[in-house]
């Protein structure tokens, strides 16, 4: 079901100050969003008034064409997984999936059919007669997931059900959640302060901080088109090389000078004038390393090396600016050599110093 | 945790002392319960004697203590279950929702059970004399209610609060009200709390002797006001004391005994199942 936000605001009761602050937002029928930000960016808050768990200051919330915004949550037809919560302790897996099925009045064998399917569906179909404390972590979180879809929900919601398992088993259960969005095609609302977890999963990414929405794409428009500097920041491991320039007039075109370190500026943002104070950003997926110096490009001494399996982040320190540079783990980079880089220009991202939007969007 | 034959040896040494210390004075007093009048106190004590019923028959038949058992029972249970109906709720309450004034409330609750029953002895006996509440079992479960009801509301409050306010947020998104989910999913969880609470209550209001011997009167005088009738002036009657203070005792032991295993989970926060 589609479910739009219109300019909703919620502040924190306690200090007045906004939680969530004149969001706009529409998730399609079937679509998988993924909400990702830093803790305390209202994405937690703004799932949580979804689900009816909060009431919004103003503002309203559709599901459908319900307007939901002072509906129960009983009444909303969604469904929620949380992030420090997942099974009733006292009822057995059977009976924490029968749980909202018992409220809809349903036949005892309309129940058992039911829920036999759903913890099918999840995995844990063997397990039923178990106790809440005969199960481990993840399979109480699958508990927690099965009991979300036998009621077949018109939303999905999803609170950070993953962050409190260990790696290995986050990996695995995003793949089922991915499975299960495929197969039912219900729409899944997830929060997510993983990034890597956002871009795995979202068909759409919604990009939030202070309250705000930062920016609405792909994971492919959010990690290659930035909107601002916070999305910049935020998305991508490690995250993008910064530094601060100004666009100067470098004979008859333009440059960015990096205080020490001039860069062409890149065909698409000639829009910009000389003077104006920016950030230059380039990902460490758009260095390149070269054996040979050729003018342009970059020279500097590796400072640090760390090992992440397949290949290894190299920080190197040229023109008195840290660059973090990933290249193979076979590579026999050393502390103290010298690394020349390229920069590919396509992909240098140039923000506005004061207002952090991007140049490529405005100009 | 494994510990060595010297460590355990240590342990049950320093229990076993412990156990002495509370177990004399307990079979002192049992035995005593047991025998006749000439052999209550002699010197050097008596331990192998003929056991007999008089002393009970004494306190039930010629004293009436059965009134004063009745006294005790109805006053007790009553406190306690409006104390456990009016507060649970109230710690519910309290453990969830930040109101104005919940905090400040929270404090002056607990300042209840930090007076002295002989601060508000007179002003209650004054009110009672008033409402015409002296020496009616309503009057003395009131008076019992305002001590007790602080004592629930802080003890299941703890309990509350341990439970993830998402338990229930869960089961009101899976299509049930908040209350329904309050008894369908909150309530199962907290039970071993609430027997506790009602346990520890109930040892309160049953062992209660100020409140009882100032508000109470003929009709309503409870079990530990009949016991200091036992001490008199010029002698104690101690096989009576004794048989009247084993009917006091066995009721406690033998609710204990029974919710032992709900006890302990609920005194440990469940930490031990």
């Amino acid at each position: 079901m589609k479910v739009v936000l219109q300019d909703l605001v919620k502040k924190f009761p306690a200090s007045d100050s906004i939680a969530v602050n004149h969001i706009h937002l529409t998730i399609e029928d079937g679509e998988l969003a993924v909400f990702l930000g830093p803790s305390g960016c209202g994405k937690t808050t703004t799932m949580r008034m979804i689900a009816g768990l909060e009431t919004p200051d103003s503002g309203q919330i559709f599901i459908g064409d319900r307007d939901v915004t002072y509906i129960a949550p009983k009444d909303r037809r969604v469904a929620m997984v949380f992030q420090n919560f997942s099974m009733y302790p006292s009822m057995t897996v059977y009976e924490n999936i029968a749980f909202p099925l018992q409220v809809l009045k349903l036949s005892r064998e309309e129940i058992d059919q039911q829920v036999k399917e759903a913890a099918g569906l999840v995995g844990i179909g063997h397990l039923l007669q178990r106790s809440s404390r005969q199960v481990s972590g993840g399979e109480a979180q699958r508990v927690a997931l099965a009991r979300a879809m036998v009621r077949r929900p018109e939303v999905f919601l999803m609170d950070e059900p993953l962050s409190s398992l260990d790696a290995k088993l986050r990996i695995q259960l995003r793949t089922e959640i991915k499975r299960l969005h495929r197969d039912t095609g219900t729409t899944i609302i997830f929060v997510t302060h993983d990034q890597e977890e956002a871009m795995s999963l979202g068909d759409k990414i919604v990009v939030m901080d202070h309250g705000n929405v930062q920016q609405v794409g792909t994971p492919q428009e959010v990690f290659f088109k930035p909107r601002n500097l916070f999305v910049a920041n935020f998305v991508g491991t490690p995250s993008m090389n910064l530094f601060d320039g100004t666009i100067q007039q470098n004979g008859s075109g333009l440059c960015v000078d990096l205080a020490g370190l001039a860069q062409p500026l890149p065909e698409r943002f000639q829009a910009a004038k000389a003077g104006k104070e920016v950030k230059w950003g380039i990902r460490h997926e758009a260095v390149k390393i070269l054996d040979d110096n050729e003018p342009g490009d970059v020279s500097g001494e590796i400072e640090l090396i760390e090992a992440l399996g397949s290949r290894q982040q190299v920080f190197v320190r040229a023109a008195d600016k840290l660059f973090s540079v990933m290249i193979d783990a076979l590579y026999p980079a050393r502390v103290g050599d010298t690394l020349h880089l390229r920069f590919d220009a396509s992909s240098v991202h140039l923000f506005d110093a004061q207002t952090g939007l991007s140049l490529a969007e405005a100009g | 945790m494994q510990y060595s034959w010297g460590q355990r040896v240590v342990a049950y040494l320093v229990f076993m002392v412990m156990a002495i210390l509370v177990v004399i004075p307990l079979m002192a007093g049992l035995l005593t319960a047991f025998k006749p009048q000439i052999i209550w106190v002699s010197s050097p004590p008596i331990w192998i004697f003929t056991p007999t019923l008089e002393n009970f028959e004494f306190v039930f038949v010629q004293r009436q203590n059965l009134l004063h058992l009745r006294n005790s029972l109805i006053i007790a249970t009553g406190s306690v279950t409006i104390a456990l109906i009016l507060g649970v709720p109230a710690a519910y309450a309290l453990a969830r929702f930040r109101f104005r004034g919940s905090k400040g409330l929270l404090q002056w609750l607990i300042s209840l059970r930090m007076i002295p029953p002989i601060v508000v002895v007179l002003p209650f006996y004054v009110l009672f004399q008033t409402f015409d509440l002296r020496n009616t079992h309503i009057g003395m479960i009131l008076a019992y209610l305002t001590f007790l009801i602080p004592l629930v509301i802080w003890m299941m409050r703890g309990y509350f609060v341990e439970i993830p306010s998402a338990m229930e947020e869960c089961a009101m998104v899976e299509g049930y009200s908040r209350l329904q989910a309050l008894r369908k999913v909150v309530l199962p969880v907290v039970t071993p709390g609430i027997i506790a609470t009602a346990l520890l209550n109930f040892i309160f209001a049953w062992n209660e002797y100020f409140l009882a011997l100032i508000l109470g009167g003929r009709n309503t005088s409870t079990l530990p006001v009949a016991t200091a009738t036992y001490v008199g002036r010029a002698r104690v009657e101690w096989g009576n004391l004794f048989a009247i203070n084993l009917i006091i005792m066995v009721p406690v032991i033998i609710l204990t005994i029974i919710l032992r295993r709900q006890l302990v989970k609920g005194l440990s926060l469940g930490l031990v199942d």
